[in-house]
């Protein structure tokens, strides 16, 4: 068993130098960033990404087109899931627009880490549900992404364990490129317990390099951007 | 004295006559070889991208100790526990007292290359722990009993005829072959153990010195189930996986996923700062992280060697290696195989009977060079493990005795000439067709599956005097 100060020391010595006492200076980066021109392309090119990643997605003006799009989207299915009292399980606080719009629908949300005592209660909660609602703390428009920070009111499961995942967020908090949110998330010092990084839905090629999607994660992903 | 392992001939022999093996291993890698060039063009300027990913891990090498240190410390700060495994022992014992200090059963895993370095999984399964690869081709691959045949895809070797036999003893059903209905069983048996998991194993592609924090990348979603749902989270992580703080994240995680897929971004990219916050509603309490050296601090005092460690284990030097696309990963018989594998086994392992063929699976062609994302000079360095397998005295005799006797001819002119003369007399016995095809050992090693030209009666020296006079 070796202590820290031994391994850290054999590599210095590996190195040839005494360890430093003060960080290196960080090396310069030097590439080529994508930007967008107006918040409207890269609204949109977040879109086509999203779409090509095989998730839905919309752009909504008001309550009454986020009511509409969900209907679109659920209506259908919402009336065929046995247990509608616990089928959809939520963050403690959704953005505005989509509170009222749940509500408005009387679409029981439950919510996941208020629900249940215990963690392993709450996976239950979520395992069994048909649908995830989650917000996001950024999107990528250059890939697709959307970046979740994970806090008391949250719970990571929600994005996970139920087969369908819906996420909501307003077109301010999208960036370009992974760049400027992770400058933004270094600014906000310590950086919370997960941050997770959602492109699309699960898949796989592990069998005969064929495409697979669900294998674990949701089996199909949503996203509406709010036009705030 | 045998100075190699004689089971790399029957490997390599076993891998030609599978026919399945190697066609399925030139599709995969022609596309997972087709995606990355795509993702690379459309990321715009590749080559800008290649110099900053290699600038910056040649850094953090250059720095690992300073990075190592800070890492330690702050996962420490944030209550997370640090262990230093200086052998694979080391760290299989640490991951082993961990799992028996909780008196876990269920223990669930995301892929870990690392895991297969330390050959964790058997060691655990002696323990009386279940072990689950949760990942689907690692799924495939425990089941068989097989290591990893590629490090991105790791059951490529697999039909699916084959994929669903090993689950229907599982599945206690017949399964057709279709791949929506074996990920479907898939999905449905790992629920249960996700659920149930105790201790969750992770890997780890990077971490951030800084922040303390721990870089994932899936795209099943395994690695967030298991670094979400057990109470206990371990990481394995090789020493020099590290980046100094977010800010180098962006060009790190463009270059690997665009390398080994050619993806934008994996599925899931996750960035966990452990153990959970006390009020978070999941995610672990407990959080051990396991440091593996395993002669990796040899490889940073080696000069030579030392930017082996820039490697980020996206597996594009496997897509384009000629050799690779031939035999596949087994016939490495190592747990890291194409260029990469044959570059750093021989150092990891420092075992030049077992694993001395390595840096011969290669044409020098340079294609794993000019593939790698962070631009490891890769068939050079294979050429020097060529040089310091020779200067290092692990060469069979005979092979010495060959060159002592070339150096002598090829230094002797005249005799030279006397016994090309005396050969393309006496050659007749070994020549069919006009060219050198039987031959008797160590000639046998080459005409048994290619032939020489024969010596021709009249020698380029003389030649080139007659040309002379004319």
């Amino acid at each position: 068993m070796t202590n820290t100060n031994e391994f850290i020391s054999l590599l210095a010595s590996k190195l040839g130098r005494p360890t430093p006492t003060q960080a290196p200076e960080p090396v310069a980066i030097n590439v080529p960033q994508y930007r967008s021109s107006t918040r409207k392309d890269r609204a949109s090119l977040f879109l086509d990404n999203w779409h090509a990643l095989g998730g839905k997605g919309m752009i909504v003006k008001s309550p009454e087109e986020t009511m509409q799009c969900l209907k679109e989207w659920f209506g259908d299915q919402q009336a065929t899931w046995p247990n509608k009292q616990q089928a959809i399980v939520a963050w403690d606080m959704l953005p505005t627009v989509a509170e009222f719009a749940f509500a408005a629908l009387e679409w029981p949300l439950v919510r996941y880490s208020q629900e249940a005592q215990s963690s392993p209660d709450r996976y239950s909660l979520a395992a069994q549900a048909e649908l995830g609602v989650t917000g996001a703390d950024w999107g990528i428009a250059l890939s697709g992404t959307l970046v979740v920070n994970s806090s008391p009111q949250r719970g990571r499961a929600v994005s996970l364990l139920p087969p369908l995942h819906l996420a909501f967020i307003e077109a301010s908090k999208l960036r370009d490129n992974l760049f400027d949110v992770l400058e933004e998330l270094t600014s906000l010092g310590m950086p919370p317990s997960a941050i997770e990084m959602i492109s699309g839905p699960s898949r796989t090629s592990d069998i005969e390099m064929d495409l697979s999607i669900g294998v674990h994660g949701p089996i199909e992903v949503y996203v509406i951007v709010i036009d705030d | 004295m045998t100075m190699y392992d004689p089971t790399v001939d029957q490997r390599v022999d076993k891998a030609l006559a599978n026919d399945f093996l190697r066609l399925a291993t030139r599709r995969a890698t022609d596309r997972l070889r087709n995606n990355r060039v795509k993702a690379a063009e459309e990321l715009g300027d590749w080559q800008k991208w290649r110099e900053a990913g290699e600038t910056i891990r040649t850094h953090v090498v250059a720095n690992l100790d300073f990075y190592l240190k800070q890492l330690i410390t702050q996962i420490e700060k944030q209550g997370g526990h640090v262990h230093l495994a200086k052998t694979p022992a080391e760290a299989v014992t640490f991951v082993k007292n961990i799992v028996r200090e909780h008196k876990a059963k269920n223990v669930i895993k995301s892929k870990s290359m690392i895991s297969e370095e330390i050959h964790l999984n058997h060691a655990l399964e002696d323990e009386g722990s279940t072990v689950i690869e949760t990942d689907l081709g690692e799924y495939i691959i425990q089941i068989a009993g097989e290591p990893p045949s590629h490090i991105i895809v790791p059951a490529m070797h697999k039909t699916r005829q084959q994929v669903a036999d090993l689950f229907e003893p599982i599945a206690g059903h017949p399964l057709t072959s279709d791949t929506p209905t074996l990920t479907r069983f898939v999905r449905n048996k790992m629920r249960e153990s996700f659920l149930q998991g105790e201790i969750g194993i992770t890997g780890c592609n990077f971490a951030v010195a800084d922040t303390g924090s721990i870089v994932m990348v899936t795209n099943e979603g395994n690695g967030r189930m298991v670094s979400t749902l057990p109470r206990v989270q371990i990481t394995l992580m090789g020493m020099e996986r590290l980046v100094p703080s977010f800010r180098e994240l962006d060009v790190m995680l463009n270059l690997l996923a665009r390398s080994a897929t050619g993806q934008k971004f994996s599925s899931y990219t996750t960035i966990l700062t452990p153990p959970k916050q006390a009020s978070d509603p999941d995610g672990p309490e407990e959080f051990h992280l396991v440091i593996l050296d395993h002669n990796r601090s040899e490889i940073l005092g080696d000069k030579t060697f030392r930017p082996a460690l820039n490697c980020i284990r996206c597996g594009a030097c496997f897509n384009v290696c000629p050799v690779y696309r031939q035999i596949g990963g087994h016939a490495y018989g190592s747990v890291y195989a194409g260029p990469i594998g044959a570059v750093i086994t021989p150092l990891l392992e420092n075992d030049w009977y077992k694993w001395g063929h390595l840096p011969f699976f290669s044409s020098l062609c340079g294609a794993c060079s000019e593939a790698c994302p962070v631009r490891l000079p890769l068939h050079d360095l294979l050429v020097k493990l060529r040089a310091r397998k020779v200067v290092g005295g692990h060469t069979p005799k005979i092979e010495h005795q060959i060159f002592k006797t070339y150096r002598f001819f090829f230094t002797h002119e005249k005799t030279l000439r006397k016994a090309l003369r005396l050969g393309s007399k006496l050659q007749w016995p070994l020549v069919r067709n006009g060219r050198i095809s039987v031959g008797i050992p160590p000639l046998s090693n080459w005409t048994n599956s290619r032939t020489l030209p024969k010596v021709s009666p009249k020698s380029f020296m003389q030649m080139w005097s007659e040309l002379n006079r004319n």
